[in-house]
This record gives structure tokens, sequence and C-alpha cells, in this order.
């Protein structure tokens, strides 16, 4: 019986090698014969309207294993949060790169390429892709399309970015033959593999040649003529429309664009749908344990509400959710989700955030303003104001006992715990905070019992905010207000939109911002908080501008401590070896400790899930980040309807 | 008559052209472009956009040239038909916004009819029967319509269905005329999920026309021309329809111009709570992301309401009331 699945698969291998690989798989995850497939597709391939599933899948197709073989069927619905909620598709169905992470976020694991090499020092990476895999439209994904799709982010007029034109690494593509291909780096770049598995991966993976290739002036000398027709100014625009990079909002507005998904578009993402649908994308190239063409879910059903949620919270309860953690599972949410499980006929699944803090408060070490970059740039200040902070007291009322006192530093859960970063001047001591305020110079107080500053100014900080992104961060700065309002520094809430909040960054003028502890999990990844790295660094803007050798108009020369911890990411980034950059990290934290940068509340409490009693290899427990773009690597082409 | 429609059409069309500058400009005000919001969103994901593809954007939009040559470039547009085009949707404004126009003039103008049909006999009942038990019950019914914000409102709505009848309310049409064409199910399927919203936005309209028409009721009641009409005979329905009702409503006519708008600013936060696809949501999103031809049109399309509800309001009430002298001797 092997034997002929060896043998009806045989002639499209180009080789005895591929033969026996086949083979291998067979015998290692033991494929069984008539693999199955969905009946509706079974249908159209009996009337001639599909080709059959051997054909479709690719030789050597990606095994999925789960904890148990499925049943076709069902549609799984969800809820968007406003029109432009892209985000919620890019977490479900369009995380499909080269390779992917495990579940438990450690491993990288063979996606779309099959397997890989990397060089001694980390500047080229040699990938196999799988052969056969199909586009939505049946046509066959090769390094063609990969070729396509680095010459598209390369262009200046397409307008993406992403690692792939990437100023300070530079990558170039080597094409080796159809499924081989080589990126080969100016610098080493060690931690790439961890980069094509998180939402970075999606973007080499998402422009198909045949279909995007008529856009461009390069490949059709008519492209601008049919972009004028069209009603757009420019081909460029157009092309833009019609194949927007890897998780732009158009994107999955255009039903025709193929795709490497498990379901393709069946109603678009327009700025009028309330409804957002997919169904099976029959080409698709990953199968159960036992041979059986995955998903197993027929349909999609993302319903868009108008920027509320109140709606989807509702559906939530009477049980017309399946599954979601997305938008609905707010801290005040969960009392009335906890009640409604019975009668709505789901339960609650557990999600851990990969954000270590609740609030990160990050002075402005940069402040154009001497007097305030003196004293925000002083350890003992901030070590200070940290004493101040009952942080017991904000758990208690803002997040009902929810949660622990904790600095921004890598969350329990990763392998760079370090309860000693994580703990520091975390108790509440007012009379610590006064020495370590009496420690950075100041001792005079005004009438209203406020430090003054060496300026003889009171030492005074403005907070920009944005309380739209997370509500509780008002409620939390009005609590600490008070407290360190008490301890002597007078705190005021700026709360401002969005735009304004990034726009003041590059100024340097603003003293404080806010936002949540990124990187708990992703330390490695995402160590904003740990050392200038990137310009969501806010606390200090023009270091890493320096670090980056972008906008080097506001760049500074950072302190020695920050250039030691850049050096030592260098290092990082250059290194192959897992091992070798763990333990160089663990240095970049040691001085993260030692310098104290930025002030945290309390740890990010864990978030729930809501999942239908009959939704079937759905996760009881997950991370839930950006990079690791959750439910996706949680393989939800495996969850089936009971 | 005709030569004031003339002139008051001549008066609109110049406060069109100033409204579409002030519009222009307003949206033009807050700090940034499309493109900063855009940047912003995306390095919030933890994504970084190579200056030099935003410049080039920046380019592709026209977002870099002066204030005048941007607005003289849409109005030129504008007055042909073409709205522009939406940043965030890369598509038409105009096939972006009719669909959501439409919406909402349906439901704000069922609003508007059920505000009218149980605020008239309600008024006209509480001027009436002053101080009696229906007005007390009409003026804390009015109050409290009044008091109650409508989003508030429609949150107790939907939560009182969900847990009463076990229903999620909330969007105007089932998944599958959604997308449909309009039919005699459609429209039946419209109704019974508009009956909410229109609820909704209709309470607080309600209460306050209830106040003025009896207000203005009562003062018009107290007049000799109705005693008169009384002593001659004339039967009660009539003495009070016929000639106080009518110029009672006076003031009510005069503001049906703001009507529209005000309901349209007013149910974007229904709208959004609700669920409902009309122009507010579409207005809010715009703006936050400062899509800017998008919420440029929206804006300019609710100025045009205003101004030719105003129109309207003026031609009525010189109908309704031949004392009103058409602005000239």
């Amino acid at each position: 019986m092997r034997h002929e699945v060896v043998m009806r698969r045989g002639p499209r291998r180009l080789g005895l090698a591929g033969a026996v690989a086949v083979a291998a798989l067979v015998a290692g995850v033991g494929v069984a014969l008539g693999a199955g497939q969905a009946p509706a597709l079974e249908e159209m391939v009996a009337s001639g309207a599909l080709p059959p599933l051997e054909e479709r899948l690719p030789a050597n197709p990606l095994v999925v294993e789960a904890d148990s073989i499925g049943s076709y069927g069902g549609t799984w619905r969800m809820g968007m949060n406003g029109g432009g909620d892209n985000g919620l598709i890019v977490k479900t169905v369009a995380y499909e790169g080269l390779v992917r992470y495990d579940h438990e976020w450690k491993g990288v694991l063979p996606n779309l390429a099959e397997s890989w090499e990397v060089n001694a020092d980390a500047t080229e990476y040699t990938f196999k892709l799988r052969e056969g895999v199909k586009w939505s439209d049946g046509t066959p994904f090769t390094t063609e399309d990969i070729a396509f799709a680095v010459q598209m982010y390369q262009d200046p007029d397409y307008a993406a970015g992403s690692w792939i034109d990437n100023k300070n690494n530079p990558v170039t593509l080597e094409v080796i033959d159809a499924y081989n291909f080589k990126f080969i780096f100016g610098k080493p770049n060690g931690m790439f593999m961890e980069q094509q598995a998180s939402t970075d991966g999606i973007h080499i993976t998402s422009l198909q040649k045949k279909y995007c290739s008529q856009f461009h002036p390069a490949y059709n000398e008519n492209a601008a003529a049919e972009a004028e027709a069209k009603g757009f100014s420019s081909w460029a625009l157009y092309l833009q429309d019609r194949c927007a990079w890897g998780w732009e909002t158009i994107r999955f507005a255009n039903p025709d664009l193929p795709t490497l998904y498990g379901w393709v578009i069946d109603q678009p993402l327009t700025a009028n749908a309330q409804r957002v649908t997919w169904k099976r994308n029959p080409y698709y190239w990953k199968v159960d344990a036992e041979g059986n063409q995955l998903p197993y879910i027929d349909n999609l059903d993302m319903r868009v509400s108008q920027g509320g949620v109140e709606e989807l919270t509702l559906a939530a309860l009477n049980g017309e959710i399946d599954f979601q953690e997305r938008h609905i599972a707010t801290n005040v949410n969960k009392p009335l989700f906890f009640d409604g499980q019975e009668a709505g006929g789901y339960h609650l699944g557990e999600v851990i955030p990969s954000a270590s803090n609740t609030l990160v408060l990050q002075l402005n070490l940069n402040h154009l303003d001497p007097v305030k970059r003196e004293l925000y740039q002083n350890k003992d200040f901030r070590i200070g104001l940290s004493y101040a902070i009952d942080r017991a007291e904000i758990i208690d009322v803002v997040f009902t006992g929810q949660g622990e006192p904790f600095q921004v530093a890598p969350r329990p859960e990763s392998q760079f715990y370090d309860e000693s970063l994580a703990k520091q001047y975390t108790e509440f001591d007012p009379d610590q905070a006064a020495e370590h305020f009496a420690a950075a110079g100041l001792t005079e107080k005004n009438g209203d019992g406020i430090y003054l500053m060496s300026n003889g100014q009171p030492a005074k900080i403005t907070v920009d905010v944005i309380s739209a992104l997370r509500p509780e961060w008002i409620d939390m700065l009005e609590i600490m207000q008070l407290q360190l309002g008490a301890a002597g520094v007078e705190i005021e809430l700026n709360n401002i939109d969005r735009t304004l909040f990034y726009e003041k960054r590059p100024a340097g003028e603003f003293d404080a911002q806010v936002w949540a502890g990124d990187g708990g999990i992703e330390a490695l990844q995402e160590p904003r908080y740990y050392f200038p790295f990137s310009d969501e660094s806010v606390w200090a803007y023009r270091w890493a501008q320096w670090f980056n050798g972008t906008r080097p108009e506001i760049a500074e020369e950072p302190l020695d401590w920050a250039k030691k911890q850049m050096d030592l990411y260098n290092q990082v980034r250059a290194s192959g070896d897992p091992e070798e950059r763990a333990r160089l990290f663990r240095e970049v934290l040691a001085i993260t400790k030692e310098e104290f940068p930025v002030i945290g509340v309390s740890l990010m409490p864990n978030s729930y899930s809501i999942i239908r009693n009959n939704l079937k290899n759905a996760p009881e427990t997950m991370f839930n980040a950006w990079l690791f773009p959750t439910p996706a690597p949680m393989d939800p082409v495996t969850w089936y309807f009971e | 008559m005709l030569s004031f429609i003339i002139r008051r059409t001549i008066v609109m069309v110049l406060t069109l052209i100033a409204v579409s500058i002030v519009a222009f400009a307003i949206i033009q005000l807050p700090p940034g472009d499309y493109l900063t919001s855009y940047i912003a969103s995306l390095s919030a994901t933890g994504d970084q956009v190579d200056p030099r593809v935003i410049e080039n954007l920046r380019n592709q939009y026209g977002l870099g040239q002066p204030f005048y040559i941007q607005y003289f470039k849409w109005i030129t547009g504008v007055v042909q038909g073409n709205f522009g085009h939406s940043f965030e949707w890369k598509r038409p404004v105009w096939e972006l916004i009719w669909g959501r126009l439409g919406n909402s003039v349906m439901v704000e103008g069922l609003a508007v009819l059920v505000m009218w049909l149980i605020a008239l006999p309600i008024g006209i009942y509480a001027a009436v029967r002053k101080y009696s038990l229906g007005d007390y019950l009409a003026t804390i019914a009015g109050f409290i319509g009044l008091a109650v914000p409508n989003f508030f409102f429609a949150l107790i709505l939907m939560y009182l269905a969900y847990v009463w009848f076990g229903t999620t309310m909330g969007g105007l049409f089932s998944p599958e005329f959604e997308t449909a064409r309009w039919s005699l199910p459609r429209l039946w399927d419209f109704f019974t999920h508009a009956w909410a919203p229109v609820l909704v936005l209709a309470t607080s309209g309600t209460a306050e026309l209830i106040r003025i028409l009896r207000a203005n009721l009562l003062d018009e009641l107290k007049k000799p021309y109705v005693t008169t009409a009384r002593a001659k005979g004339l039967p009660e329905w009539k003495v009070i329809l016929k000639y106080p009702v009518r110029l009672a409503l006076n003031p009510l006519v005069s503001t049906i111009g703001w009507l529209l708008p005000a309901l349209v600013s007013g149910s974007v936060i229904v709208s959004v709570v609700m669920n409902l696809p009309t122009a507010g949501p579409m207005l809010l999103r715009s703006l936050t992301t400062q899509d800017m031809y998008l919420a440029g049109a929206i804006i300019l399309l609710l100025s045009v309401l205003t101004v030719v509800g105003t129109l309207i309001s003026d031609i009525l009430l010189a109908w309704i009331d031949p004392r009103i002298r058409y602005g000239s001797k």
C-alpha cells in the first residue's frame, strides 16, 4: 500500500532522493491511503471542476500533528473591531511564511520551506521550498515568486517596509533553481530564522509573480494606462491596491489575489463590509497525520463591528463566537464571560500575554531641557519614583487583584526571567524614595510639597498617554499621580491622540510617555525597554537613532553603559548559536538591571479566550503576541467542530 | 415666492463654498497627515517604514503640496462629481459613502418621522390638558428621555434583549440580507432590525419636541382669538388644530435644517454601540486616521444637507405662516 502511494506520486518526483523522502514520510507518520478531502471538494473533483487531490498537494505536504483527527465542515465565527482590523486576519489566516513557530514559541519549524541551512557567520541562509506547493489559483509556488517579492519590496515605488528593504542590513537574493534559494546579508543576522517564523516572515511569501507582475511596468508596458483607466493616478497606487504587501488592510479587499492561506477570501474586507468571509483553499498544502487535506473547517465568518465591541461581547455570550481572544477579552468583561459559560455553550481558555508590564513609565532621558535631562538620567531619581508607587493599591483598584508588582523585565515564562530584575525597587517605601530623591539632588520643596529641581522649578512630569488604546492607563496614572504627588513629584496627565504621540518623539521635548511592556517573552527580539533598540525605545529615542543610523540629524551618542549594551546586542545579532545569543543577551539584561532605565508597575495579568465547547483541537493555553500571531501558530487549520 | 427661492439658493451656494473651505481646513488642522497616522499604526505593531517609502507615498498622494493647491484640486474634482480617493481604502470616496449615507438617511429619516409622530400628539395633549396626570407622565417620560444619553439607552436595550430574549441586538440586516438587493423580505428584515436604533435615536429628540411644542402651544392657547373661536362654537379639536397648533409648529419647522446633521453626528456613538453601518462611524474613523478626502466628503455632504434643510424649512415657514414676508418689501 505504501508502495502505491509512492508510485502515485512518483511521476512528479525529480529523483530517487525525493521518492525516498516520501517513503520515509509515509513510514514516519503513517499517511493513510485514500487520504481525504472535504466532501465539497470531492464533488468538484468528480465533476472535473478541480484536479484530484494528489495533483493539488505538494510532493511532501506539511504534516501538522494535532490532538485528534478531525472531520470536515462548519464555520468558525469571530469578530473584527472596525474596518481596519487587518490584525485579526493576520493572526488567523495570513500567517504562512517560509517557517513557523512551534506551539511553545520556542523552536522554528518548517512551513513553506521544507529545510534550510545557515553558514557559520550567519550571513547566508539557504532555503529549500516544498516542491509542488500551489497558490490558491493552482499556480505553482516557486523561487520566481520569492524573487518577485524581493524585487517589489526593494522597489521604492512599492510602498512597503520590512526586513527585505532594511537599509541597515541589506539582503540580496540568490536563486539556485526553482526550489532552492539563498538570502545573503551584508552583516551577520543571527536571529533571521526567528524573524522569519514571526509575523515578519509573511512578507516574502505574500506576492504571486503571475498575478501581481501585470500591474508593474517592468512586466507590463501598459500598466500605467491600465491603472489610469481604473481611476488610479499612478501604476504604483494601482499595484498597491491589487497586491498590497504582507498584512496591509487593503490586501484583504481583493478576492482575486492568489494566496497560500488555508482559507481564501469570499466576501472581502472593504470599507463597508459588515462581514468578511473565507472559504477553504482547495490547494492548501498541509495535511493531518492521516494525510487528510487541511483545513477541517469549511468557512470563516468575521463579523465587522463599527468600532465598538458591545455587540461582539453579546454575541460571544450568546454562543455566536466560536473562538476569540482579540478585542473582547477585557478585564472588565471577565466575570460576565465566566458566568455566561454554561448558557453560551463555551468555556474560557488561558491566554498568556507576551507583554511584561501593564504600564511602562518612560522618562525621556534625551530631554532637550538640560535640567530635566540631568534629573531623568539620574538613576536615583528613577529609583525614588519607583519606591514612591504603591503598586498593591493599583493592582487592587484597577486590576481587581490580578497581577503582582513587577518591573519591566522578562516574564516568569521566559528563559531570561530574573527575579531580582523583575522585583527590584517594587516595594512601596516612602523613606527609601525620599533618600533616593535626596541622592538625586532633590532636597528643597515648595509650598505644595513638590521638590524643586536644580533650576528652582518644581519637579513636574507631563506624562503623554493614549487612553483610547488602553483605558486602564488613565485609571492607573490617576492613582500614581496621587502617590507620586505625596512623595513630592507632580504628575500631569496629557491624554493625546496617537498621531501626536508619535510626532512628539523626534522633537525631544516631551517629559515622559506611557506604553505597555512589550518584550516580556520575546525579550530577545523586542528589547526596546532593555536598551535603546528602536523608535519604540521612547525613553532614549535619540540614542536609539544613533544605534540604528536612522535620522542622523537628531541622533545622539549614548552614555557608555548603553553603548556597551548596543555592542553586546550587535554580537547577539552576529551569532548563529542560540546558546551564545542567550548568554550575550543576559549580559545586556545585567546592565539593564544595574541602570534601571524605565519604571514598571505590575505584571500583565493573564487574559482568556472564548472557546465553544464543540470546537476541538483549539488551545486551552496559548501565548498572545504580535510576533507570535496567536492563534495562527496554534494551527487553526487542524481545529474542527464535533 | 420664486425670487425668494432664487435669492435663497444663491446664498446657499455661497455658504457651501465657504463651508467647503472651512471643512477642508479643519481636516488639515490636526498635526500630521494620513501618512503620520499610518506610520504610527505600523510602529505600534513593531514595524518600521523606510522614510524613503513614506516620501514616495506622500508624493503619490500629493500630501506635500500647500493647502490651497490641495483644496483647489479637491474642489474642482468635487464639482465634477469626483470626491477623490480614500487613502485607507484606496477606493473612490463616492463608492464608499453612498451606501452608508443611504443607511443614515433611512435610519435617521425614520427616527425623525417617529419623533414627530410621537411628539406631536403628546405635546398637544400635554398643553391642552395642562397639569393633568397625563401631562405629568409625559413630562416625566420626556425629561428621562432628555437626560438618558442615547448610547446608554442603546446599551440597556441590547443588554435586556440578551437577558430576556437571548438575542444579540445590533446591525441593520441579518447576514443573509447584508449584501442582497432590495426586496420585500429585505425591507422587512431591515425593519425588524431598525426599530431599535430608530427608537433610541428618536427618544431624546421626541422629549425635546414635546417640551417645545407644549410651551409654544401654551402661549398660543391663552390668546384672545382662541377664546373667540371657542365662543363662536367651533368644535374643540378644530379650535386647537386649526390655528394654535399651526403657529406652535413654527419653531419646529424652522429647525428642520439642523435636524438631519444633528442626528448624523448624534448617532455616531449609537451606531458604534449598536453596530449600524451608517455614515457616522465612517466619519469617526476617517477623522482618526486622517483619511482627509473621505472625511471631507462626508462633512461636505452633511453641510449640503444642513443648507438644503434650512432652505426647505424657510420655504415651509413662508408657506404655513403667511405673516412671514419674504425678507424684503
